[in-house]
């Protein structure tokens, strides 16, 4: 029962880091290495705004996740558009970015860990087992958001146009989708759902500089289990991560979680390199 | 990415090293050897991890004593100077650091030091710059027993603090003896702590001493310094029918373990040696979530010595939080090698160490001297491990040892009857 609750908590953060990260990439053929900085910087934008401006929980939250899609439009527009022909390039760029924004949230706020407030402070019980309300909130937002951004997809003409191009990005834009502008509206999507992640996951995991490596590892790992580009594979793959970590903390050790992602990627690239539900390899 | 990068930038300092180390080995020789003419100022390098609070302490409190001794005329008739190094939490870049201080600043005395990894990897090159350093932060006895095994290398490490963390151990199985079970009558216990060099020393130690005193370890778990969930810990700590629960960590996330912990409103009260919840703001940093919580500290604003209330009211005007311990062993350092270069009556190595070994600093929460392996010695009226407990409003109270006891402990608020 434990395991079923925590589990489900820690595939729900999983999820939300690798759909967008999945997004992006099956879209606009981008391999973002900053996906983890948008998630850092939610939480640290929430904790601005609530800690040094006094804002309330609700809006300081609403804020960091529209700042942070919006910082995402910049970056995609600024520094990977101009690169988007060569994989590398972007790798290369999304990389650097990453890493001048954790240094600036260095310089900034100093390596300390610090405190994002929680929506939910009670703790509820189920079937016996004491869990933080936040946990649960955390799930059903995922699912929420999640579900959300399926429908968006499925029904609307925007969504049609992203999975048009998701399909064929030629055909697609001669067919007068203006590509560009999708690219911008799906890096939003895809930042603003990292941005969620972190005010969410931000009261009970760590907020410091380098908070964006955890994110960026596993949402690696889940799209690369689940087929990179597929946000059905990256669903199924959260929670077989999720639900594979919190076994292992609970049966083996905590000191042993840590691994299991990473060697779940090398045994999928290895044996599946188009991942469970991916049409061919992505590399 | 990041791996591939920093073995890079590794491989390209090692080669670098293996070029320049013999050429700055040559560039420090003059400093040593030649005594600086007399009006020098005395330099004293800090190598410390300056994005941390354990290093802004550090700096801020080399400042405090550094004006102090200026103010009464310096060293020797010298003024004293200090220049900051920034070691982090990596050997490499503590190394670095190190070198930068000893090679182009040419100081005269190293004060500072907090990961017991670091110090260790730059202890080669302190002995090879045969320069004195009095460690403030690194708690690992492998240090201190560098200097017993070869001393003519090592014998210009000294430990100011803080207490090892064998003399940690002993002090923790105390606490559990005399107080988790003879006053809380808690016996199962849990020992929880982060995978590293210093608490894999420690934990068998604790274990073995706890079951010696009567108490049952119903668990003993590590886990990785990267810990971000500790719910399933948490969780089996719970199931394992421990009343109390030890934890030991430094670099590891403490703040998370606490939120976690309060969030969960786990029915079990814990405490131990925490050292991130040493700060002074630690409880305001995580909304309070550490009530309850008992951690080990050397001092609070408490009147240990005539020097404990100036010291930490001093601090105070001089930094927005009350100090941690790296804190009062860097303003102690400064203090007591002024005092001993003044009985050495020169500025010469051999000569300072030899009056550093007779040491008897009155410091901030007690007394200081060293025992043959310079190690910082602890007893009555010397430095001691105070449990400390959080309280209302971040409130801390020490509740163990008795005699220094000046308040009560307090149940986590979701256990109160």
């Amino acid at each position: 029962m434990e395991i079923l609750i925590h589990g489900a908590v820690s595939s729900a953060i999983y999820a939300m880091l690798a759909v967008g990260f999945t997004l992006i990439f099956g879209v606009a053929r981008v391999l973002n290495l900053a996906h983890g900085s948008f998630y850092a910087l939610g939480a640290y934008g929430t904790y601005m705004a609530t800690a040094l401006l006094g804002w309330s929980l609700l809006p300081a939250a609403l804020m960091a996740i529209v700042l942070v899609a919006l910082l995402g439009v910049v970056i995609e527009k600024i520094f990977i558009r101009p690169l988007r022909h060569s994989q590398l390039g972007v790798l290369m760029i999304t990389l650097s970015i990453s890493l001048v924004i954790e240094q600036a949230l260095f310089l900034i706020f100093g390596s300390e860990y610090r405190n994002v407030p929680a929506f939910i402070q009670s703790k509820v019980s189920i079937g016996g087992i004491d869990i933080a309300g936040q946990r649960l909130l955390v799930v059903a937002v995922a699912v929420l958001a999640i579900g959300a951004l399926y429908l968006f997809i499925q029904w609307s003409r925007l969504g049609s146009a992203i999975l048009a191009i998701s399909q064929d990005a030629e055909a697609a834009k001669y067919m007068g989708i203006p590509s560009d502008r999708i690219f911008a509206l799906v890096m939003a999507i895809s930042a603003g759902l990292a941005a969620l992640a972190g005010v969410l996951a931000g009261p009970f995991l760590s907020v410091q500089p380098t908070m964006h490596l955890l994110p960026i590892m596993k949402a690696f790992a889940i799209v690369i289990v689940g087929g990179l580009g597929s946000i059905p594979g990256s669903i199924v793959a959260a929670m077989m991560l999720g639900y594979a970590e919190t076994i292992v903390a609970y049966t083996i050790s905590t000191s042993w979680t840590e691994i299991v992602s990473v060697l779940a990627t090398l045994l999928m690239l290895v044996f599946r390199p188009a991942g469970i539900f991916g049409k061919r390899a992505a590399f | 990415m990041a791996i591939s990068f920093s073995r890079l930038h590794s491989a390209c300092s090692h080669s670098l090293v293996a070029v320049l180390s013999p050429l700055l080995l040559l560039l420090q020789m003059p400093a040593t050897l030649a005594q600086a003419p007399d009006n020098k100022p005395v330099r004293i390098g800090v190598p410390t991890a300056v994005q941390l609070q354990v290093g802004r302490d550090t700096i801020t409190a080399i400042k405090m004593a550094v004006d102090e001794v200026n103010k009464k005329g310096g060293i020797l008739g010298r003024k004293v100077e200090y220049v900051v190094a920034d070691e982090t939490e990596n050997p490499e870049t503590g190394i670095s650091a190190i070198r930068k201080l000893l090679a182009n600043e040419k100081v005269d005395v190293l004060i500072g030091g907090y990961t017991s990894g670091v110090t260790l990897a730059q202890m080669p090159h302190i002995s090879a710059a045969k320069t004195i350093y009095l460690g403030v932060g690194a708690a690992s006895p492998s240090v201190t027993n560098k200097v017993k095994t070869d001393f003519d290398n090592y014998k210009y490490v000294f430990r100011v603090g803080p207490i090892n963390s064998t003399h940690q151990a002993r002090a923790l199985v105390d606490y559990v003896a005399n107080f988790v079970i003879g006053e809380l009558g808690y016996r199962n216990i849990a020992i929880i702590g982060e995978n590293a060099k210093w608490v894999q020393d420690l934990v068998p130690l604790l274990s073995k001493g706890a079951k010696e005193v009567g108490a049952e370890v119903k668990l003993t778990e590590l886990f990785d310094t990267q810990t971000s969930d500790f719910s399933p810990l948490l969780a089996k700590v719970k199931s394992s029918g421990a009343h109390y629960m030890i934890v030991i960590v430094s670099h590891g996330s403490s703040d998370i373990l606490a939120k976690q912990w309060h969030d969960a409103q786990v029915p079990i009260p814990y405490g131990g040696v925490d050292v991130k919840s040493m700060d002074g703001d630690f409880f305001k940093r995580i909304g309070g979530k550490s009530i309850s919580q008992v951690t080990v500290n050397f001092a609070v604003r408490t009147p240990l010595t005539k020097k404990t209330l100036p010291f930490f009211d001093e601090f105070k005007k001089q930094s927005p939080n009350y100090p941690v311990y790296t804190a009062f062993f860097a303003y102690d350092a400064v203090l007591l090698y002024a005092d001993a270069v003044k009985r050495a009556g020169s500025l010469d190595t051999d000569k300072i160490i030899k009056e550093l070994e007779k040491t008897r600093h009155e410091g901030v929460a007690g007394e200081i001297s060293f025992d043959e392996q310079h190690d910082l010695q602890t007893g009555k009226g010397k430095y001691n491990m105070l449990f400390v407990q959080w309280q209302d409003k971040g409130e801390r109270v020490v509740i163990y040892p008795k005699e220094l006891r000046n308040g009560n402990f307090i149940l986590p608020p979701w256990m109160k009857k």
